[in-house]
């Protein structure tokens, strides 16, 4: 069984410099776990999220945010607090589904949504006035990624991959294990999965850096994509921390993604990364050398750490958690939403003053290239308390024009709809 | 470690014996029972390998048991205690041990181990997460007056088989300490009192 320490094999970072005697010394315990270590022991290896901490902020008291595996009845929810520009509306549309993240919608309009530590896949059905839901599949390990195609909802653990052909018809199918034909690697730190399918109807995988900050193994830091059935395997984006969110510009059907920027070197930064692909699998976006709007790591260095790199389109800001990233298509909106970009953030963790917790509207410029920012959806967090009640993760538009939000600290999912604006008589 | 889970699962098949075998939703009151006869009835627990659950942060008692009901985590005699639980009667067995005062029930203690300890989880930075007095915080169980062996019993199980389900934050944070600096910290933490909240 793999030790979560053997995270360090095979690649450098900064904490680790003699791999085969850590290796060697893990072995042993593995096999004796109730003799000592006969050496001096090794300096313990930090856990993944604390990898790259410098020595001014050891006593730092900076750790991820506990999520929240209980049902939050919707009368707990202060849905009143949210703030949308004018004209819009904001309802509480589900609740129920702890850890509930991204979505994915079905052919005939069941709603499914992935989960990360609790293990669940839900599927929430619309009954109208209200919604129902269902645990399609638990016990798995981060099964985070959920994705829609030809009747059938693809998830993605960490480590396994199932296909429920026809489920929206037969609530009990079982599904077909694909886990061996797309080849996963074994490091589980920043491997929960984003997924959905291409306009060429490819599944399209990110697989994260194993770390905060490490010169990762050949298989990570990276989108890749494969034909449904998990051949024809294709590295399109490199140098990419944690990707976890992207969709296609209707327009120009470039490839755009969101990266998240790595801890611990301090509350501005460096900011998260909207990105646009031009040339797939030709690419290379900097990680784990260059940052944003060209910082050189400290850690890690090279020369010229930021030759040859793609540049953001945007910055998202410091320790943000930028996840769902859809354009929107829909005609419910005022046009000048039209092809414009959602972006959920989740929340910082690693900053002193909290930030994110919002979701933006990234306004795209005539040329394709150019990006604006602006906040839409607010109110999750409280800046003078410094303090939070949820988390929007992903946004899902739908065919009505309106847009999903799920919020996964409460387990909720939240609708944005738009009334036009105010009339004067009411 | 052994011979306390022995002890565990006697007490568990007791309380199998008794009204979790029935067909009929558990009352409330009965859940309590069953969590006092081995927690302790004020959640500070007499028995060898079960943790004292008083005081413990809200956040990892409701964690704790949803993923022990899911079957990702805990003993099979947990599971199978809270089998079926809704997440409403979760949060209410949780609020409730929350609010009962931890209580130290150390034997007697070997200062110079107690010293050691002291230091060791000084220099493991085990107060960043778990707070300098071990209460815990949120998802982040408290350490301070827990059972001796269960504090041993657990820190092994972190450094050498983590089951999945487990954050492996201490599994990393346990990497390569000895068995005897384990047991002198959880010497040193059984019998740390934290302050009043």
């Amino acid at each position: 069984m793999p030790h979560p320490v053997t995270a360090a094999r095979g690649y450098r970072a900064p904490w680790l410099f003699a791999s085969a005697s850590l290796l060697t010394s893990l072995a042993v315990n593995a096999q004796q776990p109730a003799a000592p270590p006969a050496a001096a022991p090794t300096p313990p290896p930090p856990p993944a999220w604390q990898q790259g901490k410098g020595a001014d902020m050891a006593d730092s008291k900076l750790a991820p945010h506990a999520g929240k595996n209980t049902e939050t009845p919707a009368s707990e929810i202060p849905i009143e607090k949210l703030k949308v520009p004018k004209g819009f509306k904001v309802e509480i549309w589900s609740t129920g589904t702890p850890g509930g993240r991204a979505m994915a919608r079905g052919d005939k309009g069941k709603i499914y949504v992935g989960t990360r530590g609790i293990g669940r896949v839900y599927e929430i059905t619309d009954k109208g006035s209200e919604r129902e839901s269902r645990v399609v599949v638990d016990k798995l390990v981060q099964p985070a990624g959920v994705a829609f195609q030809d009747g059938a909802l693809y998830v993605m653990a960490i480590n396994k991959v199932l296909r429920f052909d026809g489920i929206e018809d037969n609530a009990g199918v079982e599904p077909v294990d694909l886990t061996d034909k797309f080849n996963l690697p074994p490091q589980q730190h920043h491997n929960w999965k984003y997924i959905t399918f291409g306009p060429d109807k490819k599944l399209y995988v990110p697989f994260g850096a194993p770390c905060n900050i490490c010169e990762p193994p050949e298989e990570y830091a990276q989108i890749r994509r494969y034909n449904p059935d998990g051949s024809g395997m294709e590295v399109i984006v490199r140098g990419v921390r944690n990707s976890l969110g992207f969709d296609w510009h209707p327009k120009t059907g470039e490839f755009w993604f969101v990266d998240q920027g790595r801890d611990w070197l301090g509350d501005k930064g460096p900011q998260e990364e909207l990105n646009r692909l031009t040339k797939p699998g030709k690419e290379f976006f900097g990680y784990p050398w260059c940052h944003a709007e060209g910082i050189a790591d400290p850690e890690i260095k090279k020369a010229d750490p930021c030759k040859g790199v793609t540049r953001p389109v945007a910055l998202l800001g410091p320790h943000a958690s930028a996840l769902g990233t859809r354009f929107y298509t829909g005609s419910m909106f005022p046009a000048d939403y039209k092809n414009s970009l959602f972006i959920a953030r989740k929340g910082s963790w690693n900053r002193n003053q909290k930030f994110g917790y919002d979701v933006v509207n990234v306004r795209i410029g005539a040329d394709g290239k150019t990006a604006k920012v602006t906040p839409f959806l607010t109110g999750f967090l409280d800046e003078k308390a410094n303090a939070f009640w949820g988390r929007p993760a992903y946004v899902l538009p739908m065919p009505d024009g309106a847009m999903l939000v799920s919020d996964e600290q409460l387990g909720a999912i939240y609708r944005v709809s738009y009334a036009g604006p105010a009339k004067k008589k009411s | 470690m052994k011979a306390s889970g022995r002890r565990a699962w006697l007490a568990a098949l007791l309380l199998l014996a008794g009204p979790a075998l029935g067909q009929q939703p558990v009352p409330y009151d009965e859940r309590l029972k069953s969590c006092a006869a081995c927690h302790g009835a004020d959640g500070n627990s007499q028995t060898a390998g079960v943790p004292s659950i008083a005081g413990q942060p809200k956040v990892f008692l409701e964690n704790h048991l949803v993923l022990t009901r899911e079957g990702m985590r805990g003993s099979a005699v947990m599971q199978e205690q809270v089998r079926g639980l809704s997440d409403k009667e979760i949060i209410a067995i949780s609020a409730h041990f929350t609010a009962l005062p931890a209580r130290s029930m150390p034997g007697k203690s070997d200062q110079g181990l107690v010293e050691r300890g002291r230091q060791l989880a000084g220099k493991l930075r085990c107060g960043i997460c778990h707070l300098q007095d071990f209460r815990g915080q949120q998802q982040v169980p408290g350490l301070a007056g827990q059972r001796e062996e269960y504090l041993v019993s657990t820190m092994i199980a972190f450094r050498d088989n983590p089951p999945p389900g487990v954050d492996t934050q201490m599994s990393a944070a346990l990497y390569g300490v000895s068995d005897a600096d384990i047991n002198a910290m959880a010497h040193f933490l059984s019998r740390f009192r934290a302050a009043a909240k």
